[in-house]
């Protein structure tokens, strides 16, 4: 099968409206961060008990996301399944704006932004030791594939994009297991502790970005009036159906091992606090339980449908996933010494919600949501095949509105 | 070379938090408001917390006084990844806030929560100092008296009057002393020297009973408890 690609017109209506509102979005992201910029980062909602907040979850979620997308590229330029090939590029492209998306996170996380730099002196000005020094190898490494990747797949030098993708591939599985062991190795916080950590975003980086890709190749070949073939729609929900049991198995052994011992009063701060519903609502729910239900169901497991509010499920579950990881994994109470400890002091963290936090994150997902958009407009990103000439996808155009707005929230 | 040490009688500790003030003077470590505090946004180098154990009428209430515990194997070292944070060759763990970056990772491997990040431009406060930084103003970790917002901050064993004390030949621990076991009215705190054996430090960990903080952790404090 031999795919010709080509641009989207960008010249409806609903494009420019889209366009505009993103744009004002990435406004709205400039001025919060200028906000917090001037002021410090009082205006957002983190504190010295809850240290990291919506900008560090929204950076590994984005950083799971695009390692999924890569991997799942891996089916199209890796393993060559043609079956695959009209979402190949589609998906290293979202793993190149994703995690372009990361990077401002963690970048405007940053108390002192300027000095960013020295993230990047390997060994010379930074601290080898430090899990963020050690992925500011992965991270730019990562950058670099992928962009190459992006060149190859679009240059249609398929071998090479073989040879690229598959270290591409192996390197965004050592990017997010290497983001997971910032969290995991972190001995003193118990919800955050794990030698499984890396492995648990491993298989979180799969579902979401599996997810992900499924809501933006639907939605994407619906509104360009693009056809793709309902398999593999269908063939990516059950290749997600299977990671989100690998993820389920690793989640439970993790709280598993962590709460059978007595030493189990972070688990229990995570079950039982003030954060519970991040945990059973958000990762448990609608991150693995949910999504099984609709994908193992014997006639909304097979349909196109059932298999978006599927991914619709696991891409927020996933996103509660990683705020139930950083923040209650911060705010419980370490336990200097043995009784209650009285006042401030003894207090669980809280992490308020507040507005220029939000804007900025949201701001974060708009300026992805933009670059994709523009992307769709001047590069050949989706193949050409119109729906009038198959003439049948009767289930692609079934999604719902709501789906579409998912998309264009999570980028 | 010395390994300083702390060690704080928990028996004489009366929870007066003069220490906390102590600190805050000498260090002009920035204010905060009430709300501030609640908020756990002011930035304290040592605080006293109330720990109580049993319900009334059997109940117990301790005072554990908690500067940074300088660490031998500190995880906010290891963590840095822009060498802001380090550890001396006394053992004391300096904080350089021109290298700080304000990515907080050490705030999330304090083992002790002794960390404080400075939400907002520090505001002039009467009780500052201006004679800080008073050595090593040109290549130390002072170079910013006032503290910029988007840095972390800790106890550095007020390491200023150390250096300054040596330099001078008076003896650390009995002439020179940090500002919180200088301003303990029950003389609850004693700092030296753990690797002299004739410092009052170590004559009081081998006379009485002492503890480390969360010493399963395994990251050797420096900072000792008798017990109370």
């Amino acid at each position: 099968m031999d795919l010709t690609y080509s641009p989207i017109e960008g010249k409806s209506r609903g494009y420019r409206i889209m366009v505009a509102i993103l744009s004002v979005m990435v406004a709205v992201m400039a001025t919060s961060y200028l906000v917090a910029y001037l002021n410090g980062l009082q205006v957002w909602g983190i504190s010295n008990s809850v240290p990291w907040g919506q900008l560090i979850t929204l950076d590994i979620y984005f950083i799971g996301l695009s390692a999924g997308a890569i991997v799942v590229s891996g089916l199209c330029y890796v393993l060559r399944r043609e079956e695959y090939k009209p979402i190949g590029r589609i998906a290293v492209f979202m793993g190149l704006l994703l995690f372009t998306g990361a990077m401002v996170c963690v970048l405007v996380d940053l108390g002192r932004p300027e000095k960013f730099w020295r993230l990047f002196m390997y060994g010379y000005l930074n601290n080898m030791t430090s899990m963020f020094a050690i992925n500011s190898i992965w991270y730019g490494g990562y950058i670099l594939l992928m962009l190459v990747y992006l060149w190859l797949a679009l240059e249609n030098k398929t071998r090479l994009a073989m040879i690229v993708g598959t270290i591409d591939v192996l390197w965004a599985i050592g990017v997010h297991s290497f983001t997971g062991a910032i969290f995991g190795l972190i001995g003193t916080r118990e919800i955050l502790f794990s030698p499984i950590k890396p492995f648990e975003f491993i298989a979180a980086a799969l579902t979401s970005g599996t997810a992900l890709l499924i809501l933006v190749v639907v939605v994407a070949f619906k509104f360009s009036k693009r056809y793709i073939d309902k398999k593999v729609i269908l063939s990516l929900g059950r290749l997600l159906s299977i990671i989100i049991i690998v993820l389920f198995a690793m989640v439970f052994f993790d709280k598993f091992t962590h709460i059978y011992f007595p030493h189990r009063a972070g688990t229990v701060f995570l079950f039982t606090g003030h954060y519970w519903w991040l945990f059973w609502v958000f990762q448990i729910g609608m991150g693995l339980i949910i999504p099984l239900i609709i994908l193992f169901h014997p006639k909304a497991g097979k349909s196109v449908k059932g298999v978006v509010i599927a991914s619709i499920s696991v891409v927020i579950g996933v996103l509660g996933e990683r705020a139930a990881l950083v923040i209650p994994g911060t705010a419980q109470v370490q336990q200097l010494y043995p009784g209650t400890i009285e006042g401030v002091w003894g207090a669980a963290g809280v992490f308020p919600i507040t507005l220029w936090e939000t804007a900025l994150a949201l701001g974060i997902v708009a300026l992805v949501a933009l670059l994709f958009v523009v992307g769709l407009k001047y590069l050949e990103l989706l193949p050409t095949t119109e729906v009038a000439e198959v003439g049948e996808a009767p289930e692609a155009s079934e999604v719902s509105e709501a789906s579409v707005s998912t998309v264009e929230a999570e980028g | 070379m010395a390994k300083w040490g702390m060690v704080i009688d928990l028996d004489k500790c009366a929870g007066c938090q003069a220490c906390t003030v102590a600190c805050k003077e000498e260090n002009s470590v920035p204010h905060g408001s009430p709300q501030e505090q609640g908020q756990r946004r002011e930035i304290y180098w040592n605080r006293v917390i109330a720990v109580s154990k049993g319900e009334y009428p059997t109940v117990r209430v301790e005072f554990i006084p908690i500067p940074c515990m300088h660490c031998e194997d500190a995880p906010c070292v290891t963590v840095c990844p822009a060498k802001a944070t380090y550890r001396r060759d006394d053992g004391i763990v300096i904080q350089d806030f021109r290298r700080c970056i304000g990515c907080r990772y050490c705030i999330v491997a304090c083992p002790y929560g002794v960390r404080g990040f400075n939400f907002k431009d520090q505001t002039e406060e009467e009780y500052h100092r201006p004679d800080l930084p008073p050595t090593r103003a040109d290549r130390g970790p002072w170079p910013f008296p006032q503290r910029i917002r988007g840095v972390v901050e800790k106890c550095t064993f007020c390491f200023h009057r150390i250096d300054q004390g040596l330099k001078e030949g008076k003896k650390i621990g009995v002439d020179v002393v940090p500002a919180c076991v200088e301003a303990c009215p029950t003389k609850a705190r004693t700092f030296g020297d753990l690797d002299d054996p004739d410092s009052e430090v170590s004559r009081l960990l081998a006379t009485r009973g002492s503890f480390r903080l969360r010493e399963e952790l395994s990251t050797h404090p420096k900072v000792y408890y008798l017990h109370g």
